[in-house]
Parts: C-alpha cells; structure tokens; sequence
C-alpha cells in the first residue's frame, strides 16, 4: 500500500491486513514515524518519539506473524502513550520538568498488556503538565495543537493522544481521565474515547492526579477500535489496589445489537443547557439519528446534579496538593505558572471541605443509579463549547459572558467522573468554523459494552468519524 | 454567612500559609487571595448543602462499592 493510503487505515482495517501478511509492521510502523516527522513541529504532539524502540518492536512482531504466531488484532498496530504511563527505558515526563529525567525501570500495566499484545509503541504523547490542566498548553514542551486547526486548542490533559490520532500518526493512543482528560481531547479533536469505570482499567505504574478519580483508557478514530484496545487493557490488576474484581464482559458481542428499545437519558435543565448554540444543535442532531435507529429519549430529573463542579474542583484540588507536596516545596520554581498556583491553592482546603465533597459523590451517584432504572444511558455534551485559541483562559459559552475555563470545561465530563461511570465521547459533527463537537453517553458502573454498543452503531449511520483534518 | 469577599484576604492567606506549612513569597499569597476566595465560597455552599440534616447517614466515597 501506499504511505499516503496506509495513514487512512483504523485497527479493524490493518488487523486482517496484517494477519494475512498483506501489510508488514515495520511498512506500517515506518508510515506512522515518516508523518510524525511531518506534523509534529506543527502540532506538537509528542514530547518523544521512540523511533529506534518502534522500529526493532515493529521488526520482532513482523517475525512472529511469519513465524505464524499472530496474537491478535492489536498485533503490529503503532499506538501513542500519554506521557504519565511509565515506559521501561523510555522516560516519562507526565509534562513537568520536575520529571524530565525520569526513566522508569518497569512498564505500567497497561504498557505491558499493549506490548504482550502486540502493539507497537511510537511515542509519548504531550499533555498539561501532570495532567492538572484542560488544554495542554505545555510551558516545558511547548503548546500541543488541534490537527483541524493548530491555532486552537486540542484540551486535556490528553491533548497530545488526542491530537496524534487525529492526524493520524498512530492508529489509538492511551490517554489518562480524572476529570475529563480523555474525553475533551476526544471531543474537540473529532474522535472517539471512552473513560472506564474507576477500577476497570489499571493505574499502576501511571503518574497520579487525584487517586479517587484517575482512570487510563483508550482513544481512538472510530468506537470498534476504542473497544478492541480497551478489550486488551482491562481487567483486574493484583499490582494495583484500586482494581475492581470484576470479570471483563465480551464487548465484541454488543456491536451489531443495533439501538432499538435502548432508552437514553437527558438530565432535566441540565443536558442541553449553558452550551453554544453549535455544540446544542449537534448533540440535538445525533439523539434525532438515534432515536430513528430505534432508541428512545426521555427526560430524568436530578436535584444534586448542580453541585458538581465545586465538588470536582475540591477533589481535584487537595489530592494532587497532598502527591505534590514534597516537590511544591523543594521545587516550586519547576512547576509551570498554571499548575504551581492549584497546587498551593489546593492546600487551603478545609478537611471538611474534601469530605463534603467526597460525601457529594455518594448522593450523586445514588441519583444516577436510581436514574439508570428508568434509563440504559444519559447523553451530554462532552463539553460545552468547541475548541478555544491555543492559550485562552476565559471562555464564551453564551451572551458573551466570559467564563473561567477550567470551570467551564468540566461542566459535563466531571459528572461521570465524581460517580465513578464509565463515559463515550464520539464525534456527532462540526461548528461553522469547521472544528469538532463531541457527545458524552455515561453508562452503568462496568457497562462499558452498552456504550460501545451505542457509538458502533451511530457510527455506522454518519460519517462524522471518517473525516480527516487538513494538514 | 460570611461575604465571599471578607471570606478570603490576604490575612487569611499568610495564616492558612502557617497552618499548612507553605513558604510562599508576598507576591504569590497576593494572586491566591481571588481564586481561593471563589473556590472556598463554591465549597462552603457545597458543605451547607450536604450538612443538611437528611444527609446525615451519607458516607463519603473514597473507594467504589462493586469492588
């Protein structure tokens, strides 16, 4: 095939390829490397590049399929990390210069289930540093940029995995997801993540946030492939004290049930409210096409829902001031403006404030489960506006109010979070400048499979998914 | 209830410094006293909310329950 051709190709398309010995790893491996050197100065999207370790991975795996060994669809598939998952022998930066020298000497879990698997890892993909940040404007590897136009913002803190499966320099990437760092950069770079259930994926080995809330998952261009990376990396991890101890349902087995009787969830003044007029007429659109594949849309009522933002914040603040507080204070000059100033405010929480907020989680997550026996999924945005000029702080959402953005950009996505479900972001159309509006579908603790089953076949209906950004 | 703007000031800034074991220079305290003082207004109104006396058996979530 050639190069050109081979940076169309999603994992479902290469895997057979592959197996068949129709496209070689290496062939494929070499295509991904040759256009990260070509978009990388532009996007900046990588703070490495494992070009010498891509290529002899590529080189072993091709001799195994010869050999007759092929170990699956994630077999000779290039993928990009997030820069806070531990690579052994490669560094690890989770953005800060406080880890700039890092080399870890073992693999997350996660690393090593790709690598069993097959995958071939080309990078380490560019994030806000320590992942405490939505739009990965990086003060120690530079500004990351959105592929569909690199004078806006790709968020984050994945906005690197977000943005090098855009331009289609790896075929998935892993991400990290506190607050809503896969999904966002999901959204506003026009592709698919999913945000498991806290527990489903493992974090060992993964630099840390708020341990109440992280989670690592894929991210990918359509929602098969998203479900054939995460089908490799979940599942319970002894390594990793917060894994839950549940079996790994057969998600393969949801696509192709198709949407009918399905019932899907607004959350009353509150799903399709404070959002610009482009992102409401999308997600409208999408649950339109929906509900004409057989789904049906109704609204759920859910008091608590409003106090969620000061929740996450609290969280979000004191955790990763407790992880950070030796280095706040041996080395607060190595810490990016942005990031130093949450860290120190972080420490002037209350206890009872974190409590409360902790408490919260509870209420909020009974709602919800309440919720799910009238609904099979809640939809959302996956945040309220489109991509913003690369270092904006401020906002505009509506009537020309500004609005600060780390509130404003966890306005749907730390929901999901604080009740601990699982969460889609899938493409579902594009603003009148051409950028990408993301829909979130929140699902039921370790139904994940209900929220593969939904973006597969929304997937099959539209072509949101297949466009590519000019670069 | 306290006002949001006599909630957080500089004073309250340099004593949450002492209590919390920070060194920060005068002009870092100074950018904290805004930000701090939305945020712990947010969070007050939160701990009112969930202080309410049909809460009292809610336990904080700290590790998920299907484990």
């Amino acid at each position: 095939m050639a190069p050109a051709d081979l940076l169309t190709l999603t994992i479902a398309q290469a895997a057979p390829k592959l197996e068949r010995r129709e496209l070689s790893p290496v062939e494929l491996t070499e295509a991904m490397l040759a256009r990260i050197a070509t978009v990388n100065k532009q996007l900046n999207a990588y703070i490495t590049v494992c070009d010498q370790q891509a290529r002899e991975a590529a080189q072993a795996v091709e001799r195994l399929i010869r050999a007759g060994y092929y170990l699956g669809p994630l077999h000779g598939i290039p993928i990009a990390l997030k820069d806070n998952i531990y690579t052994h022998g490669v560094r690890t930066t989770a953005g800060a210069k406080i880890l700039a020298d890092f080399v870890p000497d073992e693999d997350a879990t996660v690393t090593a289930r790709l690598k069993r698997a097959g995958a071939i890892i080309v990078g380490k993909t560019n994030m806000h540093e320590f992942a405490w940040g939505g739009t990965t404007d990086n003060p120690h590897y530079g500004t990351c940029r959105n592929p569909w136009n690199p004078e806006r913002f790709p968020a984050g803190s994945s906005g690197g995995s977000g943005a090098a499966v855009a331009a289609r320099t790896c075929l998935g990437a892993l991400g990290t997801d506190t607050g809503g760092s896969i999904r966002l950069p999901s959204a506003v770079n026009g592709i698919v993540g999913i945000r498991p259930t806290i527990g489903r994926v493992s974090n060992y080995n993964v630099v840390p946030l708020a341990w109440t809330m992280d989670t690592v998952s894929p991210m990918t261009r359509t929602v098969e492939d998203c479900l054939t990376m995460f089908e490799v990396v979940a599942g319970h991890d002894p390594l990793d004290a917060h894994s839950a101890q549940v079996p790994v349902a057969d998600y393969r087995a949801e696509l192709g049930r198709g949407m009918r009787g399905l019932r899907i969830g607004l959350i009353r003044d509150y799903s399709l409210t404070h959002v610009q007029k482009a992102v409401g007429d999308a997600v409208r659109s999408a649950l339109k096409a929906m509900e004409r594949l057989g789904a049906q849309v109704e609204e759920i009522a859910m008091p608590s829902i409003h106090g969620n933002i000061s929740a996450q914040l609290t969280i979000e603040s004191c955790e990763p001031s407790t992880y950070h507080q030796e280095w706040l204070r041996a080395r607060p000059q190595d810490y990016g403006e942005d990031v130093r100033t949450l860290l120190e405010m972080g420490e002037m929480y209350l206890a009872t404030h974190y409590l409360q907020a902790q408490r919260y989680r509870s209420v909020l997550r009974k709602e919800f489960l309440a919720g799910f026996k009238q609904v099979d999924v809640f939809v959302t945005p996956t945040l309220p506006f489109t991509a913003t000029p690369c270092g904006a702080t401020e906002v505009v959402i509506e009537n020309d109010r500004k609005e600060d953005m780390l509130s404003a950009i966890m306005q749907f996505t730390g929901v999901p979070s604080l009740a601990g479900l699982p969460a889609l972001s899938l493409p579902v159309g594009f603003d009148p400048d051409g950028m990408p509006v993301g829909m979130q579908i929140i699902g039921r603790p370790f139904d994940e499979g209900t929220l593969f089953r939904i973006g597969h076949t929304y997937q099959g209906e539209t072509d949101w998914h297949t466009r590519a950004p000019k670069l | 209830m306290v006002k949001k703007e006599e909630m957080v000031t500089r004073e309250t800034v340099d004593r949450l410094c002492v209590l919390a074991d920070l060194p920060l220079a005068a002009n870092r305290r100074d950018k904290l006293v805004a930000p701090l003082a939305g945020l712990v207004a947010a969070a007050n109104e939160l701990s009112r909310k969930m202080a309410e006396g049909g809460r009292r058996g809610v336990l904080p979530i700290t590790r998920f329950p299907e484990r």
